[in-house]
């Protein structure tokens, strides 16, 4: 709300301060104590630590005087605001028990402080938006919480710094200030642009009755913002991290941190989003009256995963990985966000240095990027563009490939797995998979099962009809990088897989082993036995089978189950993905399960009834899905039992 | 709960009587306690004496003397629980640092007739002679934890005893680190919790009175410790009043070996 | 049943002598028994038996830097922590020529004091009353006079919380570092504490009217008496070493008029005056010795009591001085508090030397010495470590001897028992006398 925004100067920064205090708000905000930065009570603005800076790295931390006249130098203090919103301590309930048995139980009522937070970094602000999902977001709440929060104001400002350790720019959370503030402010050399977020901080801004900023102030508040954003760089990769870490949960690097980790819980103590607890008990002599009390607890102690019969989590290595996917994986099935705002605490507070972004990096590295283009998906059901028949090549007896050159180029963006609706006029729409782009090309293998799709294959080149799309959910192939890749198809099942098949032989060194296990009726019902010489010589191990052989078959004949007793991949994490009749598919999944391949990377591709291909008509819903729009690619884990069943 | 009136004795070995005094020191407690308890042996605060058997039996002190591995047998015979209280009882206290040496040389550096003085080579936890049903940690025991032990006896609950390191309880206190900030050398993250912190609260680092916690990854903070400073220095940090915790007796032997090196010999003995 | 009082050990004649044996002293810190023995109304011996077992405090902080040492010789006692940790920090400061902030010398004082009113409080009202009053201890004397004890626990939180504020905890306080402190308190911090210690203020001089009403055996003997002595302290931190007839050397000089030495008949080490005259320490003596520079409200409660001269020669008055310093010692922290600024640093930066690192200061039990070798490393190589009782020990042994002949005609066991008062009178701190083992008096 650049318009809005008005500009405080420095020597003004106390009357923003005595607004504050009104009504007998207390405020709270970065001051020095005893040599340490810590969240507390500022009467004016000479008790903010002007002139300071902080030099973090992990396990490191100085506060450095740097002479400047800088307010708001300093990033994050030691320990978040999580203390006046969720202190380490906090009165529960009182019990009692009468000498004649009779017991009874006293909640403890909130009675929270009015405060307001002056000086908030961003990463704090957010952090106090993932708490308040925690805590407040239902079904469930903490009224403790709850209460405290309702009662505070929050003036947030933006970072013009980045400290070494700060990665709030990867995980989206600064280090400009976006949400879940009331006023925010950037720092400029003379004072401050402030804007505001809500309707209390439009109030205090309103009586402030600021100037309005001039261009260069906005200039300069976005460049220094912008500076420190390009002092981060990208430090941690979120795309698909929450999988990647899941992926990762044997990984040896576990045991190698937990050489390392004190188990001390320290991140977990300077974490502006922990919120892990444990009722302690303060009981009279004779047991008449307890206080119940709720304390910061921390998953890296020891009792806090105990029962009776042991410890769930008795090792280090235990407790760390507990800790990590929960906040970069867990919290995001919990929360629908990262349970981490990049503050960096964790990192510089680590007693032995241990950093976060290292770990992460070691243990879930970031899917190498394949080069390709960004999805596109066709907006609605009338989008119809025209194609041009370029060739048609016979496949099988009853099956073959149009080459077609659309008019719109945003055709061509086909992932592999999406499919197009084809459109010939007085003819059903078809959802057809894509089974190559290529020369300004896009490729669709028919087979001649009714009306439309006969006289699809029957079309010559030079013909027009009608294209709508792409459409759907492709395959996630990124899950598969640096892993061995099983392709399974059958029948005209080899067609939605020949983009991964394309694709991943044009980036044949980013896979381990690959290979294809396609089964066919007869020896004449498969499809693009021309090629895969050729892909045999780029490095897939092509595995065929038919039901029933003929004359001049030499391979094996039997299910495609039967390629899987193959022993050169399932040894190792792989990536499955499979297409066929869904007969086929249980049970190529069931096998694949079996041999250890994880569900979270087992991916099919589902045929249903389409109609309008955009989540529309209704007609593919299975469960929870439109299998046009939510699929037609689907990990086996997204799917559970749905899958298989009959009648859905 | 163990009887209306449970049977307390509180006797001690080799130590400071820091941990039995803690009972008196829990002062606004100390009269409700003795009317709840009966506090039949404590030769510290009365002239009353009982033999038990003890319902309750608090035990400060290490086993130092041949009287005393003999004594505790005969006290675990006559007492229902056990309690050995104080780093001490539980570790072997500072004393303990003479189990690496040749304890009849240490003798004879503090007594000139050396032979007179009846004493064991080494110091050690009661626990390495009877068994234990409880522990309290600490140099000294913290009154909030005897409270928590007497009044879970009453209540017939377990006592709540963190296994938790120091860390927890300073950051809830809201201390900043003093290690990371100020580079001063803290074993708060391999020492459990009970003292509240003490340490690093005052403005210096753990050393370690409440001994090791579960999971006490000794070697990982020592390697990063000694990465500023020398290893000599860092043995010394575990050779405190804890130094015969398993988790310790590496660096602590070896600081025990150089502070041996720093004693001026007397004339090599005959041989 | 255990609800009698424990008869001595052992009342043996055989032939004409008579033994009076009590196996485990009580209501005394650490482990010592009596044994006394005599014949034809004489006593041939008196001995106190220490058998406290050894612990060897001057081998173990061999090698260790002074700030270890510091926190080490604090465990030599529960009761009296900060003593040790104050001749130590005093004894290196010196060797290390190190000039603390006039405000942190002041904190210390404010240390002690902390100390002494818990340890004061601790032995008139939970070890020592009961003696007068017939008690086997606190519990049994808090069911008739339970206000009086209630207020004998008042005052030792005061203590305690007044030594936990400065050092974290009562037993074993953890902030004195060579320099000053780890951490010196805000004014705020103590202003509750001020208000709490005027109260204590009221309580204290309430304790020396009833403890001056506690009737004593009576006793009679001139004892030298051997203290700290300041011009404008009372005896705590600072002063010369002085006794009631003339002995006087710097803190740092203790070895100059005393050593320590075996006797033939002993299989311990004592402290004695080089001219081998028994000396008493503690309360009695610094009241007598320093008694100029007690704060006026100490020297107002001593003076209503008008017992000043039974001080010196009934060592069960010992009592009556506790209590007076415990006015002392609440009257003088109320003054540092009102007169402190917190110091900009808590503590000032120092350089070990090598040399010999000398001190003795007032433990509540009296002058406690340390004496350190430190080497070119910095680290400790020797240590001795005097602590009162081994000093008091033996003027035990001297009153024993010459209290006995007075009780040989009580029943044995109420005899013992004055005996064991008696020893109680010292507050003797048999833990801290880490090497002397047994006493033998033979004044036959």
């Amino acid at each position: 709300m650049v318009t809005d925004a008005g500009f405080l100067p420095r020597a003004d920064l106390d009357r923003l301060i005595g607004l504050l205090r009104e009504g007998g708000r207390t405020v709270i905000g970065p001051t020095l104590d005893d040599g340490a930065l810590v969240y507390a009570e500022i009467g004016s603005a000479d008790d903010l630590p002007t002139g300071w800076t902080d030099d973090a790295a992990p396990g490191r931390y100085r506060l450095v005087r740097d002479g400047s006249e800088r307010t708001f130098g300093l990033g994050p203090p030691p320990q978040g605001l999580k203390r006046y919103t969720f202190p380490s301590r906090a009165p529960l309930a009182v019990a009692e028990r009468t000498a004649d048995g009779a017991v009874s139980f006293t909640a403890a009522i909130p009675d929270p402080p009015r405060l307001a937070f002056l000086g908030v970094r961003p990463c704090e602000v957010a952090a106090m938006l993932v708490q308040d999902r925690v805590l407040a977001g239902g079904p469930f709440v903490d009224e403790d919480y709850r209460a405290r929060r309702q009662a505070s104001l929050v003036v947030a400002v933006a970072c013009t710094r980045s400290g070494s350790t700060c990665f709030c720019a990867s995980m989206g959370t600064g280090p400009e200030v976006t949400a879940g503030h009331d006023l925010a402010m950037t720092e400029l050399d003379d004072g401050f642009v402030v804007s505001a977020g809500s309707r209390a901080g439009e109030q205090l801004l309103a009586r402030l009755a600021l100037p309005a900023i001039t261009p260069d102030q906005h200039a300069a508040a976005t460049a220094a913002v912008a500076g420190a954003r390009a002092a981060q760089g990208r430090q941690v990769v979120t795309t698909g991290l929450r999988d990647r870490l899941m992926d990762q949960l044997d990984h040896p690097r576990w045991a190698e941190v937990a050489e390392r980790c004190l188990a001390c819980a320290n991140c977990t103590m300077v974490c502006p989003t922990c919120f892990c607890t444990s009722t302690t008990l303060d009981s009279d002599l004779d047991g008449a009256a307890t206080r119940m009390e709720r304390r910061w607890d921390s998953c890296f102690t020891g009792d806090f995963a105990r029962v009776a019969g042991g410890n769930f989590r008795p090792r280090r290595q235990d407790r760390y990985r507990q800790w990590l996917t929960h906040k970069f994986a867990t919290w995001v099935d919990q929360f629908d966000s990262f349970g981490c705002v990049g503050c960096g605490r964790c990192i510089t507070w680590c007693p032995v240095g241990i950093d976060v972004r290292e770990e992460l990096a070691a243990i879930a590295p970031p899917y190498e990027e394949l080069p390709m283009a960004a999805p596109v998906v066709a907006g609605s059901t009338s989008a119809y563009s025209t194609a041009v028949v370029r060739s048609v090549a016979p496949e099988t007896a009853d099956t073959s490939t149009l080459a077609l050159v659309p008019s719109d180029d945003a055709l061509l963006a086909a992932r592999p797995g999406q499919f197009v609706m084809v459109e010939q006029p007085g003819f059903p729409a078809l959802p057809i998979s894509v089974s190559r782009v290529a020369d300004g090309a896009l490729w669709l293998t028919i087979r001649a099962a009714g009306p439309a799709t006969t006289a699809a294959i029957a079309l010559r080149p030079g013909a027009q009809l009608g294209l709508r799309g792409p459409l759907g959910r492709g395959w996630d192939i990124q899950r598969a990088v640096g892993r061995d890749v099983v392709i399974v198809a059958g029948g005209i099942g080899l067609a939605p897989v020949r983009p991964i098949i394309d694709t991943v032989l044009r980036d044949r060194e980013k896979f381990r082993h690959v290979i294809l296990a396609y089964g066919a009726r007869t020896p004449a019902d498969r499809l693009y036995v021309s090629e895969m010489a050729d892909w045999a010589d780029r490095g897939m191990v092509v595995t065929e089978i038919v039901d029933r052989a003929g004359p001049d078959w030499l391979g094996r004949v039997g299910v495609v189950t039967h390629l899987l007793d193959q022993r050169d991949w399932h040894d190792r994490p792989a990536t499955a993905f499979v297409v066929g009749p869904e007969r086929m598919m249980e049970a190529t999944v069931a096998t694949l399960a079996e041999r250890g391949v994880p569900r979270e990377r087992i991916f099919v591709s589902l045929e249903r009834h389409m109609q309008c291909g955009i989540g529309l008509c209704g007609h593919c819903q299975m469960g929870p899905f439109f299998v046009c729009r939510d699929g037609p690619c689907f990990a086996m884990s997204e799917l559970g039992d749905l899958f298989g069943r009959e009648g859905i | 709960m163990i009887s209306d009136r449970p049977r307390v004795g509180v006797v001690k070995l080799a130590s400071c009587d820091g941990c039995q005094l803690t009972l008196l020191d829990l002062e606004d407690q100390l009269l409700p306690i003795v009317g709840r308890f009966d506090l039949i042996e404590f030769p510290e605060a009365t002239s009353l004496r009982s033999a038990g058997p003890y319902d309750v039996l608090l035990v400060e002190g290490a086993v130092s003397t041949p009287e005393q591995a003999e004594e505790i047998v005969q006290l675990r015979a006559r007492s229902r629980l056990l309690v050995s209280i104080g780093a001490c009882a539980t570790a072997g206290g500072i004393q303990a640092l003479r189990n690496w040496t040749d304890e009849p040389d240490w003798r004879a550096t503090v007594y000139p007739e050396a032979e007179w003085i009846e004493s064991l080579a080494t110091a050690t936890p009661v626990s390495e002679h009877v068994s234990v049903d409880a522990e309290l940690r600490g140099c000294p025991i913290a009154p909030g934890q005897l409270l928590e032990l007497l009044t879970a006896l009453r209540i017939g609950r377990r006592p709540q005893l963190p296994a938790e390191s120091v860390c927890l309880a300073c950051k809830r206190r809201g201390n900043e680190c003093v290690l990371v900030a100020r580079g001063i050398p803290c074993l708060g993250p391999v020492t459990v919790a009970g003292c509240g912190a003490l340490c690093p609260t005052f403005g210096r680092g753990c050393y370690a009175c409440f001994g090791p916690r579960e999971e006490a990854n000794v070697s990982a903070l020592h390697d990063w410790l000694a990465a500023d400073r020398s290893t000599e220095e860092v043995d010394r940090l575990f050779a405190g009043f804890t130094a015969w915790s398993p988790p310790f007796r590496e660096p602590a032997a070896r600081a025990v070996a150089v502070a041996e090196t720093h004693h001026p010999r007397k004339d090599e003995p005959d041989a | 049943m255990h609800e009698v009082e424990a008869a001595p050990e052992a009342v043996t004649e055989v032939g004409d002598v008579t033994r009076f044996a009590v196996k485990q002293l009580t209501r005394v810190e650490g482990e010592g028994r009596l044994d006394l023995a005599v014949r034809d109304g004489v006593v041939t011996q008196a001995h106190l038996e220490i058998f406290e077992a050894p612990r060897y405090f001057e081998r173990i902080v061999v090698g260790r830097t002074p700030d270890e040492v510091i926190d080490i010789v604090a465990r030599i006692c529960g009761i009296c922590p900060v003593a040790y940790q104050m001749s130590a920090v005093h004894a290196f400061e010196d060797l290390f020529g190190v000039a603390v902030d006039p405000q942190i010398r002041a904190l210390r004082r404010l240390f002690y004091c902390g100390e002494w009113i818990e340890s004061h409080a601790l032995h008139v009202y939970l070890l020592h009353a009961p003696d007068f009053l017939g008690y086997p201890s606190a519990i049994e004397l808090a069911a008739d006079h339970g206000p009086v004890v209630e207020r004998g626990l008042r005052l030792k939180k005061v203590g305690n919380d007044l030594v936990s504020l400065l050092g974290g905890r009562p037993i074993h306080p953890v902030s004195v570092r060579v320099g000053g402190f780890s951490r010196a308190p805000r004014r705020a911090e103590l202003e509750p504490m001020r208000a709490r210690l005027a109260d204590a203020l009221l309580e204290a001089r309430e304790t020396v009217r009833w403890v001056a009403g506690l009737e004593p055996p009576p006793y009679d003997r001139v004892p030298r008496l051997v203290s700290l002595v300041h011009p404008t302290e009372y005896p705590m931190n600072d002063g010369r070493i002085r006794s009631s007839d003339g002995i006087d050397v710097a803190p740092s000089a203790w070895t100059e008029a005393f050593e320590e030495q075996q006797v033939p008949w002993s299989n311990a080490l004592q402290a004695r005056a080089r001219d081998g005259v028994p000396y008493l320490l503690g309360p009695t003596a610094r009241v007598v010795l320093g008694g100029s520079t007690l704060h006026p409200e100490a020297a107002a409660a001593l003076a209503e009591t008008g017992l000043g001269d039974e001080l010196q020669t009934n060592v069960f008055r010992s009592i009556v001085a506790r209590g007076v310093e415990l006015v002392h010692a609440i009257a003088e922290a109320i003054d540092i508090i009102d007169a402190y600024r917190r110091p900009s640093e808590p503590k000032v930066a120092w350089e070990a030397r090598p040399g010999v690192a000398a001190w003795a200061t007032e433990a509540p039990r009296g002058l406690l010495f340390h004496r350190y070798e430190v080497n070119e490393a910095g680290l400790v190589s020797r240590a001795q470590i005097v602590p009162p009782t081994s000093q008091n020990q033996r003027a035990i042994e001297h009153d024993l001897a010459t209290f006995a002949p007075s009780v040989l005609e009580l029943p044995h066991e109420e005899a013992t028992h004055r005996l064991e008062q008696l020893i109680r009178s010292y507050d003797p701190c048999i833990s801290c006398a880490t090497h002397f083992l047994e006493l033998k008096v033979d004044e036959g």
